[in-house]
């Protein structure tokens, strides 16, 4: 793997956080009052069956949904207090997501979907080609590059999502369910670059799965079950 | 990738479907600049037709007096002789709403052709310098040159003395005509001596100068007008006291030629110009003009709407991706400029195929019409006028109404929450 640069994770502090979905007259509370403190650069799990809130939970940390209630803090981040350009800013920039269905954009290849990211931050077009085909070296897809999504297997297109995922150098980085549909050599290797890229940059990464094996692999783990989030 | 790569890299993916939506906007454009070229160029030509060639603010003056009504007419509405000179003209002149001036003076002429019968008309001296400020049409070969007292152009009149077609008018081009300039006789006789020119003919004109039949270099009439001031004061042509029997004025715009006219009116001269004509036409063009107008609109409103509907159809598909975009820190601003460029360039390029096409069925359609009217010994339509600028409108028009159509799919893309990244997971 290329050398890629370092970075500072950033620590994550929930306080009473809960949230509802509302369908009509009818509320469905899917976290509840959940208190959680993630230093920086470290590695978590969350694990729990489906539908227990791991994804929402997820998508809260990153700045995709507004808790119903309670605080979300990401480094000096009160995330649930930012709105339009300032929260599209911090997703931009201390955020990386890796989803479980890869989240690429089906008319760009490889590059051009790393190289998404890098034009969003406003990198120039020369300097953002050259990084998205280092990024994308450093996780064994540089001959792949000129590829389309539908062209890759599952396990390269999750790479390129994590090309795509560090490239703006987030402190934190959300996987929701990487290997979800991966099998398990791709979901390793898929893992393993995540973990090297967490080691190298010291970033903090949250991994939700509903996979033990890939929930043992971090340094914590929790488990959320009917909103309610434990040590597991 | 920026967003207008990524609005071209959508295109191009979904080329199939981006170009049918071009097309329609390219059928919508293309028939709005068709329907405004034609229209365009039949309201000039109309308009010219009505102003016989030359200038739509062409005014004619005679030298008479006018009557109280004058002014309400198009036509001369005159009295007594008023003598025009260059004293006249210099008066005139100086309106702030006269561009030009041109005198006009004719003498009668006892022609011969060289085929057919003689008979007795009028020869119409001007300054041909000034041809293009005067209300005549070249219908075969040229006008003669400005100084020349050896060539004549004539008006479709001599065609019907000898009895041709006007589509016939090239077969009298290089004949001779004889003319003679008339002058009484003094001492009580009723004879007329003559003085006798041979003139070639160079050119068949429609002409509303004045009435007549031969076009000559002004200096060739004076020749005759001094030759008749030589006899007696001929009863039946009392205009040969004044220096000049007509005026071409143009007035600086179709606006002011009735103020123009009020003036000279007010110099004492009867004035004829189709102002009124020309102003109810005008009204008639313009109702045209709107009907033309709104059928091509509503061709570029279907196509707006295929853009809308398309473009709805692209922000349901893409939810997911533009939940991603958002995901990973794109603005609300960025995915509505990725939408609205889709649109533009969409718009852009079927606009400008279809103007440019549309420009192509027009001129086809005013060769058709050309051909058709040059058949029938008219004038025919001048395609040169047809303007960059309707091309240049076509382009910008399709490429508003594709940004205005797209403003709603485009902003309801930049509303879809970034929680749709995930939202299928």
């Amino acid at each position: 793997m290329a050398t890629v640069p370092a970075t500072r994770g950033e620590a994550v502090a929930l306080h009473d956080l809960s949230h509802a979905y509302q369908s009509g007259p009818k509320s469905l509370i899917v976290l509840r009052s959940i208190e959680l403190e993630i230093a920086a650069g470290d590695y978590v799990a969350l694990t729990g069956p489906s539908g227990a809130g791991k994804t929402t939970l997820l998508s809260i940390i990153g700045g995709l949904e507004t808790p119903t209630r309670g605080s979300v803090t990401v480094g000096a981040h009160e995330v649930g207090h930012l709105r339009g350009d300032a929260l599209a800013s911090f997703r931009r920039t201390n955020v990386g997501f890796v989803f479980q269905h890869f989240g690429l954009i089906d008319a760009l290849t490889a590059v051009e979907n790393v190289e998404l990211a890098l034009s969003l931050s406003g990198t120039g077009q020369k300097a953002r080609r050259e990084r998205a085909m280092r990024l994308l070296e450093a996780v064994g897809l540089a001959e792949r590059a000129s590829h389309l999504p539908r062209a890759l297997s599952g396990g390269e297109r999750q790479r390129v999502a994590i090309a795509r995922a560090t490239a703006n150098l987030p402190g934190l980085i959300l996987a929701d369910e990487p290997t979800g549909n991966l099998d398990s050599d791709a979901g390793n290797r898929v893992l393993g670059i995540l973990e090297d890229l967490r080691d190298q940059r010291g970033c903090t990464l949250i991994v939700v799965s509903h996979n033990p094996t890939v929930a043992s692999r971090a340094r914590i783990g929790y488990r959320l079950a009917d909103g309610v989030l434990e040590p597991s | 990738m920026d967003t207008f790569g990524l609005a071209v890299t959508s295109i191009r993916r979904r080329s199939v479907r981006a170009a049918l939506t071009g097309l329609g906007v390219a059928l919508g454009s293309g028939l709005l600049v068709a329907l405004g070229t034609i229209s365009s160029t039949a309201d000039t030509n109309v308009i010219n037709r009505l102003s016989h060639g030359g200038p739509v603010t062409a005014i004619r003056v005679a030298a008479a007096a006018p009557k109280p009504n004058q002014l309400d007419s198009d036509s001369f509405q005159s009295s007594d002789i008023h003598l025009l000179d260059d004293s006249s003209v210099a008066t005139i002149r100086r309106s702030p709403y006269v561009s030009s001036v041109v005198p006009v003076m004719t003498s009668e002429a006892f022609a011969m052709p060289a085929r057919g019968d003689s008979f007795f008309g009028m020869m119409i001296g001007i300054d041909l310098k000034q041809l293009d400020n005067l209300p005549i049409t070249i219908l075969a070969g040229r006008m003669p040159t400005p100084d020349s007292l050896t060539e004549v152009a004539v008006g479709s009149s001599y065609l019907d003395h000898l009895q041709l077609q006007p589509a016939q008018a090239p077969s009298v081009l290089g004949t001779e005509v004889e003319l003679g300039a008339p002058r009484r006789d003094i001492g009580g006789h009723e004879g007329f001596r003559a003085r006798w020119i041979r003139l070639t003919i160079v050119g068949v004109v429609a002409q509303q100068v004045a009435d007549g039949d031969f076009i000559v270099p002004i200096k060739q009439t004076e020749l005759a007008r001094q030759w008749a001031l030589g006899g007696a004061p001929d009863p039946d042509f009392p205009l040969l006291a004044s220096q000049y029997t007509g005026l071409v004025v143009i007035a600086s715009s179709l606006d002011q030629v009735h103020t123009v006219r009020t003036e000279i009116s007010a110099l004492g001269y009867a004035t004829s110009a189709p102002e009124h004509l020309i102003a109810t036409v005008q009204r008639y063009l313009q109702v045209v003009d709107i009907v033309l107008g709104g059928i091509g609109s509503v061709a570029l409103l279907i196509a707006a709407l295929n853009i809308a509907t398309t473009l709805a159809t692209a922000v349901h598909e893409r939810r997911r991706d533009i939940g991603v975009l958002k995901a990973i820190g794109a603005r609300d601003s960025d995915v509505l400029r990725w939408f609205l460029l889709e649109a533009l360039m969409v718009g852009a390029v079927g606009g400008t195929i279809g103007s440019i096409a549309g420009v192509g069925v027009a001129e086809v359609l005013g060769l058709g019409v050309n051909n058709y009217l040059v058949a029938q010994g008219l004038g025919g339509v001048d395609l040169s006028t047809i303007s960059p600028r309707i091309v240049l409108l076509g382009v910008l028009g399709s490429s508003l109404v594709a940004l205005v159509a797209a403003a709603i799919p485009a902003l309801l893309a930049a509303r879809v929450p970034a929680r749709e990244a995930v939202a299928s997971e």
